[in-house]
């Protein structure tokens, strides 16, 4: 179950105000790495709704990121709409293609929804691929970043982008939370601990499961939309099941079924593939053994094995405390 | 010319290698699952380490039958070391653990088999009597196919008979059915998943030092072929020779006859047969009994 302790909280203010800090004072690299960090822990809080918190480990979640951005990017490019409507049509396929994996992949549990949903995902990329009004495996190039030039924003600017992205982070932890808070996330928290008896007090567990994953999808189609304006091109290769793994990674790697965890895990990955990517061209290889350790170490992750840590040293009492 | 006789046996040909290719790799992953209840996504990087293993022996040795022989030894080898350092372990695990620890392990074997053979790819080069052509339907076909196939369809003759037919083959059916019984009964189920996944990792490398010399050994080749041997494992039903079977067969025709003549829908209709499969079918076509 979902609760936002107040350390949630200030690790979520801590960490978009470093990541804002750093842009603000850093150069043009330091904005990149925080729009990269911004995208990544978008989509990894997405996972982490469904994966955490309803028992959906999903490995489509890089084609749902991807169809939002080829929404986008194919309606505003291709179509001439204006930006708004563009970031509607993109956010609303995302949406409906969520809705429609969560339908039917509801149907299955444990590995076989792992399978179902990577099988999506991967008629997503091969479509993409396949598809020369989408460019194919060129993809397209040239899509805008939306005009705010009413509000005195020009988004073409790095730093503006990189503000705007953490902004959308905010925004997308906020709604993962209050979704999870309201009595919807309770239920959904419900028919992960006990399908079979959330069934049987009378919930639809599976119509539950699709609408919660559909939910995921908007937001992991928010860090699609970002993605695209912000290299403001689009590939096939967002849609490969290799970035849905490395999602997860990020999901577990920042803690499982916490929200604010994958936030942390998107910093570290980033980060490692920066600062190790300068060393070595081999730092998949210290990735794997990371996730591997860390499956190892209780599968907690960064901020659950803090957390846990700290519960277990409270919950030892006190030398001369009465026993219970 | 579609309807040409050569041109279509030269197609079905394609396509019963490409099935034979599938089923090396995927009866492996389908058995491991079936009596493990073990998802193995390494199971395409053993496959990638058995091509490059296999360039290697034949570029030391000069001999494609030497390479063909040590490719799959090494690989089981590699299985046994993961076997008993990681996957031994997570026999109880939850399947979410499994596939991070193995989706790991293929960043692992990737980054290490570029560090050890390098980025680009690598060819194999065939003894004189397997690079020949010969006609078939008056169309020319490189006799390596053949060959594949005919190793294939040893390979699933063989696993029949000892699955159906030898002491070895009920103690496997039993653990599949219900390890606990088995195990009470005296069979030595621990060792004998050990052996089976033994099995599982030598044919993988065998498909591997087989590939290599149609598609050349690149690091891509184990993530691009991992996806089409889930998808036979799952469609055909977990745990079933038979099921993989099948599966490696609609796959294999779907992929190769579609791409010839329904170019445009070939690549997604694959997906397509997948998802319906898990809709209708989620246990598979043809599912091993017992518990899973």
């Amino acid at each position: 179950m979902f609760t936002q302790t107040p350390a949630k909280s200030v690790i979520l203010v801590l960490f978009v105000g470093a990541l804002g800090l750093y842009a603000t004072l850093g150069g043009y690299y330091a904005r990149e790495l925080a729009v990269e960090i911004a995208i990544l822990a978008i989509l990894a809080l997405s996972l982490d709704f469904v994966a955490g918190f309803g028992a959906m480990v999903s490995l489509c979640h890089a084609a749902i990121y991807a169809i939002a951005a080829y929404g986008f990017a194919a309606t505003s490019v291709k179509l001439g709409f204006p930006a708004a409507l563009a970031m509607l049509f993109g956010l609303g396929a995302a949406t409906l293609f969520g809705l429609l994996v969560g339908a039917v992949a509801s149907n299955t549990s444990g590995i076989f929804f792992i399978m179902a949903t990577l099988a999506f995902g991967q008629m997503v990329y091969v479509g993409l691929f396949r598809t020369s009004w989408l460019g194919g495996d060129d993809g397209l190039a040239g899509v805008p970043r939306v005009d705010l030039s009413a509000l005195g924003v020009d988004l073409n600017g790095s730093l503006a982008f990189a503000i705007l992205a953490l902004a959308v982070l905010v925004v997308a932890y906020a709604i993962a939370a209050a979704v999870l808070r309201s009595s919807f996330g309770r239920t959904l928290s419900g028919i992960h601990a006990n399908e079979a008896r959330m069934r049987a007090i009378g919930v639809g567990t599976r119509a539950h499961k699709a609408i919660a994953f559909a939910i995921s999808a908007a937001l992991a189609g928010l860090a699609g939309i970002l993605a695209a304006q912000h290299t403001q091109y689009v590939s096939p290769g967002m849609a490969q099941w290799l970035l849905s793994g490395e999602v997860l990674i990020v999901v577990i790697l920042g803690g499982l079924g916490t929200l604010i965890g994958p936030l942390v895990g998107a910093a570290i990955l980033v980060l490692l593939r920066h600062e190790l990517g300068a060393y070595t061209d081999h730092w998949h290889l210290v990735i794997g053994l990371v996730l591997i350790a860390a499956v190892f170490t209780g599968g907690r992750g960064v901020y659950g094995e803090i957390g846990h840590r700290l519960r277990r040293r409270a919950a030892v009492p006190a030398p001369g405390a009465p026993h219970a | 010319m579609i309807w040409d006789v050569g041109f279509l046996s030269t197609q079905l040909l394609n396509a019963v290698q490409y099935s034979a290719l599938l089923f090396l790799l995927s009866i492996g992953l389908s058995i491991i699952f079936g009596l493990l209840h073990f998802v193995n996504l390494a199971h395409g990087a053993l496959y990638m380490i058995g091509a490059y293993v296999g360039v290697s022996v034949a570029a030391m040795t000069g001999s494609y039958w030497a390479a063909l022989l040590l490719a799959p030894l090494a690989v089981t080898l590699v299985g046994a070391v993961i076997y008993f350092a990681l996957i031994k372990r997570l026999r109880d695990a939850s399947p979410l653990a499994q596939v991070l620890v193995t989706f790991g392990l293929i960043f692992v074997f990737l980054d290490l088999v570029r560090l050890i053979w390098g980025d680009i790819e690598l060819g194999l080069a065939l003894p004189q009597v397997l690079a020949q052509q010969v006609e078939v339907f008056g169309a020319p076909y490189p006799v390596y196919r053949l060959f594949v196939i005919a190793l294939g369809v040893c390979v699933m003759a063989a696993l029949t008979l000892i699955l159906s037919r030898s002491q070895i083959g009920a103690m496997i059916r039993a653990s599949v059915e219900n390890g606990p019984m088995a195990s009470c009964l005296g069979i030595n189920v621990e060792r004998l998943f050990f052996a089976v996944f033994c099995v599982g990792c030598a044919l993988a490398g065998l498909a591997g030092v087989v590939a290599a010399p149609i598609f050349a050994a690149s690091t891509g080749m184990g993530t691009a072929i991992l996806i089409p041997a889930l998808i036979v494992v799952v469609i055909g039903g977990l745990g079933s020779l038979e099921g993989a079977i099948v599966g490696s067969v609609l796959v294999g025709f779907i992929e190769t006859i579609g791409a010839v003549f329904i170019p445009a829908v070939s690549s997604v209709l694959v997906y397509a047969m997948l998802a319906g499969v898990l809709v209708w079918r989620p246990q598979g076509l043809i599912p091993a009994r017992g518990r899973s």
